[in-house]
């Protein structure tokens, strides 16, 4: 064996030596991209998702967008009022022509925000929007049902569609602004925006061709991008070998195993942003009476050993969390820090009449967030410290989610994004009593429910004054802390790798969607 | 000959109609496609929505009724997760895993006939010892095994330190034993050449061959030493036999009478052991393309596992019952080719 | 298998001492080299408890801020784990040790289910013949030209459907024995039919007919001692077979959990790390899997030049 493995050895060293690697030189405008996942569909309201919100920025343009530290930023909203406690009054950009030549008005952004209201993944989140309606070409006023702080975070979702080209039916009849999940809609297959791309072909799970828009409306942008080649890659050891062969100039989701490699390759840097999505896990009060005792739920969490788990399986690459909320989010409580003490999690269960312990069943994804599984298992062990027996099960994505639903299992693993990239949002979700009618608490799974930090949240939810709604986020979080209602283990961070050249940094932030229209390339 | 091809299509359309009746059995454990379509904040009501449209809450007899009824107009639904025909699907990841089979039938071929040969006619010498005994250690490395193996060795590079680095043989034995590792280890690379609608050859540039390079020996290392030990011992069989000694006897030389006349007969049962080995080697790509991401049918049915995609899945399975079907009886009718003794006749062959 | 060469009555270890069989492995330095190894081993596995330092299924034992420390030769290394230590800290010998357990434990008890199924089915197919043979080739013949491991994927499939996931890891060194025993019994089917074939029509079976036995006693009292010899070389073979094709399942992420790893297990766990240099987690047992097989396969090979001389003519 060893004969034939090194015959082979010198067979294709000779032949990897005698020819000299064909250098892959793109030109420099063009952008090749080697990203974890390709946009589901063409309609940017079919589906809510990261590749689908790429897909938005570059086809399209928000009213407002993020900057890296939480600020909005004008887009093609320039200026925004509030008019009286329900009604915001945002002035709209001139001169902005569609990819199809249409040009964009106030009709076009009421337009969307009742598509919006209309998709079955945005409807939840404008709910609170009452109408939308145009004062004038270039205004437009938005009336929530109630006292509303967050419109500014929707409007970040608020991608205005080419009314005009969405309007009509197809050949065959079919409504052209219809929404159909999964299906062939004429949205799915066709794009009109404003945005600083225009996608000229596009093969499900193959790839996406774009080409910079000429008549663009941000002349003041840097972007140098003229042409965009978006290849899904999904396996991550084969994205990192695309960067790093020169077969693409830019990925993401560099997986914590091959950091230091992106990191110390001479041909690209690795550039990493704080993430927002925050990993934990979920006790089920329902199956344990053991975990309505808040002694115990103090005593998982004592017991797991967050800086382990964020250092060792996650090699640094995620910031352990002791709440909800990332820094930069309103809320964000920066006295609440994990708090690994296994004597004290070992003193609490004796306290709590559980000092035998017991076993409980865990659940956890294998292929949903990074190291998933892994980081389970370690829980699980962690857990045996304080005689709590964990049988663990992993399993794929498809299968997890029905399982999760079910709700019949003790532990499971959760990770979350606020899509209002605001805090309410996690508790609304996770930790907020379950009601069935409103659907809060839809992914509650431990049925855990604190009444009192639900009215706190719920009351932040309508306060309009911001400093004042910190306050009380923050003082929400710190009760969860204290009660125990979310497992918190840490914040998955965010990270992309770039050839030399592609100033990928200040395009970047934590919401995983790169400005690539202000790329600039230089090589 | 008719009757034969006539019972070999009854055959595939058996196999199809039981994995197709077993792969819908299974589909509801698989897992839901719907919570996969929809975003993480999407109410429960949206979602029985959209299982009541996709048909999923419909019962199993119904279900695959609409299933069979598209199925025989060639319709086999569309992926849930790429969102077009399954069978376009698989057509596109086809050639990617006939490239590698090729490349690995070519690596058998060119290495298992001489070697086989040669240890038949030289059972004794040092070589064909060294050949057999690489052989039985390659039938026991599982073929991802070997797979890890190669591109620890060829992608990743090893340093050996074993000698002293100080004198000048040590340094030479490391180097020597040492690897530099440039070998790419994923997927098919992006020099890929358009041949023909979803054809994109690696086999076109040097870069899309070294990507074919390590998982093509992969895949060949579990069939090259089973190749190698059958061609020998037929060899050997056939050496024995009265009519090459009497060919020896006439003084016919010795190299006509290796490679044109025993090793013709030689074939024969390699080949029928060939033909069988190629549904062993479908189940070994799908190994060798999950060690390599090689992006082929058995990527794409693992993934498709994952992703509870069942159109996919199903279209998958009776596709490769097909292939087996086909190319046993293509294997039988070759047999029937070069041996015209064996009759094709209705019989289960 | 033995050719007795005594006329009083001999026990059985004097038989096996007077054997062609024991003669032969005698003067056969590799069969013994590979017997031992392959005992070494097998003891090794079923002594885990007493041998390993640690007990990885002790979950409190297992420490993360100890993971991912090489062997002892590297750098590095801590003297607690000889071999290292896996991504979660687990000791390496520890789990290897109850990893080579696990899949010893699969791999025979796999092929004790094949050879019950396929020496039965053969049996019928070979002595009863007509329907029932034909009927039961042609389902070996379906079966074969799928291979073991896609049957094994969707046996694997279909069990874990009408059982539930949670059944299935809770017994799945079990349902990985039926996996893989139902995906191979052909093997065995065609071997004893074959060999039932040959003797069927020899004077013994004729005279037990003659003397008014029944068909079921003839099969299993007559004819399958004499079918014995190939059957036990195809085990050797099988038992390699089967300890690859579970490992190669749990590759897949089909076998074993890796909170109870079989060998299989344990190199995908590996994989992951391979690229950014922890290789040991993944070659180590990737090592042992390897001289595993390779022992057993070894023999196999022996035994069928010693059992069945044919091939040893050239």
């Amino acid at each position: 064996m060893t004969f034939k493995k090194t015959l082979l050895a010198s067979v294709i060293g000779a032949a990897v030596v005698g020819t000299t690697m064909l250098p892959m030189t793109a030109s420099a405008e063009t952008l090749r991209i080697g990203y974890s996942a390709d946009p589901e569909t063409l309609d940017i309201h079919e589906q809510l998702s990261g590749g689908m919100l790429r897909l938005s920025h570059l086809a399209f343009d928000p009213l407002v967008r993020w900057t890296k530290d939480f600020q909005f930023e004008p887009r093609l909203a320039t200026e925004w009022e509030q008019v009286d406690e329900t009604t915001t009054r945002m002035t709209l950009r001139e001169g902005v022509t569609f990819h199809s030549g249409n040009e964009f008005t106030a009709k076009d952004v009421v337009w969307t925000i009742e598509r919006l209201k209309e998709s079955p993944d945005y409807r939840a989140i404008f709910e609170p929007v009452a109408s939308a309606a145009a004062v004038d070409d270039y205004t437009v006023e938005i009336t929530t049902t109630e006292p509303y702080p967050l419109l500014l975070n929707l409007a970040t979702y608020i991608f205005p569609m080419d009314s005009e080209f969405y309007t009509g039916e197809t050949e065959d009849g079919n409504e052209k602004a219809e929404i159909v999940k999964a299906g062939n809609s004429f949205a799915s297959r066709n794009v009109s925006g404003t945005g600083p791309f225009i996608v000229t072909d596009r093969r499900q799970g193959v790839r996406v061709d774009f080409e910079r828009f000429e008549d663009y409306w941000d002349t003041e942008s840097e972007g140098n991008v003229s042409k965009i080649v978006l290849t899904p890659i999904a396996e991550n050891a084969s994205r990192v070998a695309a960067l790093l062969s020169g077969g693409v100039d830019f990925i993401d989701a560099v997986p914590p195993n091959d950091l230091d490699r992106v990191r110390e390759a001479d041909n690209a840097s690795l550039v990493e942003v704080d993430g927002t999505r925050i990993i934990g896990f979920q006790m089920n009060e329902e199956r344990v009476e053991a975990f309505q005792d808040a002694r115990v739920r103090q005593a998982v969490d004592l017991a797991i050993n967050q800086e382990g788990i964020a250092d060792r399986l996650m090699r640094g690459f995620a910031t352990p969390a002791g709440q909800f909320s990332p820094e930069g989010y309103s809320g964000h409580n920066p006295d609440l820090v994990p708090r690994y003490d296994v004597e004290r999690a070992k003193a609490l269960m004796a306290e709590a009449g559980y000092e035998e312990g017991f076993s409980v069943d865990m659940i956890a994804p294998n292929n949903r967030y990074v190291n998933d599984a892994q980081i389970a298992q370690a829980v699980a062990n962690m857990l045996a410290q304080i005689n709590i027996n964990v049988n663990l099960r992993t399993m794929p994505l498809a299968q997890y989610w029905p399982e999760y639903d079910t709700r019949e299992s003790d532990m499971a693993m959760i990770g979350w994004h606020a899509d209002t990239e605001d805090t309410a949002n996690f508790f609304q979700y996770l930790s907020f009593c379950i009601d069935e009618e409103t659907g809060v608490g839809q992914y509650n799974y431990g049925s855990y429910c604190n009444e009192e930090i639900d009215a706190l949240v719920t009351a932040a939810d309508s306060e309009t004054d911001l400093e004042k709604r910190n306050e009380m986020l923050s003082e929400a979080e710190a009760m969860l802390y204290e009660d125990v209602g979310y497992i918190t283990l840490h914040w998955q961070n965010l990270a992309y790798g770039a050839a030399n050249g592609i100033e990928i940094e200040p395009v970047v932030n934590a919401l995983d969607f790169p400005y690539l229209g202000d790329l600039v390339i230089n090589r | 000959m008719i009757a034969f091809l006539i019972k070999r299509l009854m055959h595939a359309v058996l196999v199809m109609f039981v994995i197709s009746v077993l792969a819908f059995a299974i589909q509801d454990n698989l897992g839901d496609p719907v919570q996969q379509m929809v975003g993480q904040s999407v109410p429960e009501s949206e979602r029985e929505a959209i299982r009541e449209r996709l048909g999923l809450n419909d019962s199993f007899l119904v279900q695959y009724v609409r299933f069979a009824k598209n199925a025989v107009q060639g319709d086999f639904g569309d992926s849930y997760f790429y969102r077009e025909p399954a069978l376009e699907v698989i057509a596109r990841h086809l050639p990617a895993t006939l490239e590698l089979v090729f490349a690995a039938t070519l690596i058998i071929v060119i290495f298992s006939v001489p070697i086989g040969v040669y240890s038949a006619i030289k059972p004794r010498s040092p070589l064909s010892r060294l050949f057999m005994g690489a052989s039985i250690i390659g039938i026991s490395i599982p073929v991802f095994l070997t797979a890890i193996l190669l591109i620890q060795i060829f992608s990743i590079g090893i340093t050996i330190t074993l000698f002293p680095e100080s004198t000048s043989w040590g340094a030479w034995l490391n180097g020597l034993l040492s690897t530099e590792g440039n070998m790419p280890s994923f997927g098919r690379g992006y020099n890929l050449v358009h041949v023909v609608g979803h054809w994109d050859t690696n086999l076109a540039t040097w870069n899309g061959l070294q990507h074919l390079v390590l998982p093509a020996v992969s895949l060949a290392s579990i069939m090259l030493p089973l190749f190698i030990r059958l061609i020998r011992a037929e060899m050997m069989e056939v050496l024995q036999s009265e009519y090459v000694k009497y060919a020896r006897a006439k003084g016919i030389s010795m190299r006509r009478v290796y490679f044109v006349h025993a090793l013709k007969n030689t074939m024969l049962p390699v080949i029928t052991v060939g033909g069988v080995q190629i549904g062993t080697m479908v189940a070994y790509t799908i190994l060798t393309e999950t060690v390599f991401q090689w992006p082929g049918m058995g990527l794409m049915f693992l993934d498709a596992i994952n992703r509870a995609d069942i159109p996919l899945i199903v279209t998958y399975l009776m596709i490769v019952g097909v292939i087996f079907v086909v190319t046993n009886t293509i294997v039988d009718l070759i047999y029937g080719f070069v041996n015209p003794t064996v009759k094709l006749t209705g019989k289960p062959a | 298998m033995t050719t007795p060469t005594t006329t009083t009555a001999p026990s059985r270890w004097e038989r096996l001492r007077d054997s062609y069989l024991w003669y032969s492995f005698k003067r056969d330095r590799t069969a013994q080299l590979c017997f031992a190894v392959f005992i070494c081993l097998v003891i090794a596995a079923f002594s885990a408890p007493l041998l390993a330092p640690t007990n990885p299924y002790d979950l409190a034992q297992i420490d993360i801020m100890s993971s991912e420390l090489p062997p002892f030769w590297v750098e590095g290394a801590d003297e607690r784990f000889g071999l290292g230590t896996d991504a979660q800290g687990r000791d390496l010998l520890s789990i290897i040790l109850y990893g080579t357990r696990v899949s010893l434990l699969i791999g025979f008890g796999a092929v004790i289910l094949q050879a019950l199924l396929g020496v039965t089915f053969g049996l019928m197919a070979g002595y009863l013949g007509g329907r029932v043979d034909a009927f039961l080739m042609r389902l070996a013949d379906i079966q074969l030209s799928f291979s073991t491991l896609m049957v094994a994927i969707v046996v694997g499939a279909v069990v874990k459907a009408t059982m539930g996931s949670a059944f299935y890891s809770q017994y799945a060194v079990l349902m990985l024995v039926l996996i893989i025993g139902l995906a191979e019994w052909p093997q065995y089917a065609r071997t004893v039919r074959a060999s039932v074939l040959a003797e069927k029509n020899k004077e013994y079976v004729d005279a037990a007919r003659v003397m008014g036995l029944r068909s079921k006693r003839i099969m299993f009292r007559h004819v399958l001692p004499n079918t014995m010899s190939p059957i036990f070389v195809i085990s050797t073979v099988q038992i390699a077979n089967a300890i690859i094709s579970e490992a190669a399942l749990s590759f897949l992420g089909l076998g074993m959990p890796e909170t109870h790893p079989s060998l299989g297990s344990l190199i995908k766990a590996g994989f992951d790390y391979i690229q950014s240099g922890s290789w040991w987690i993944t070659l180590i047992p990737g090592a042992v899997l390897i001289v595993l097989v390779l022992s057993i396969n070894l023999l196999g090979d022996w035994l069928r030049d010693v059992m069945n001389p044919r091939l040893y003519k050239g």
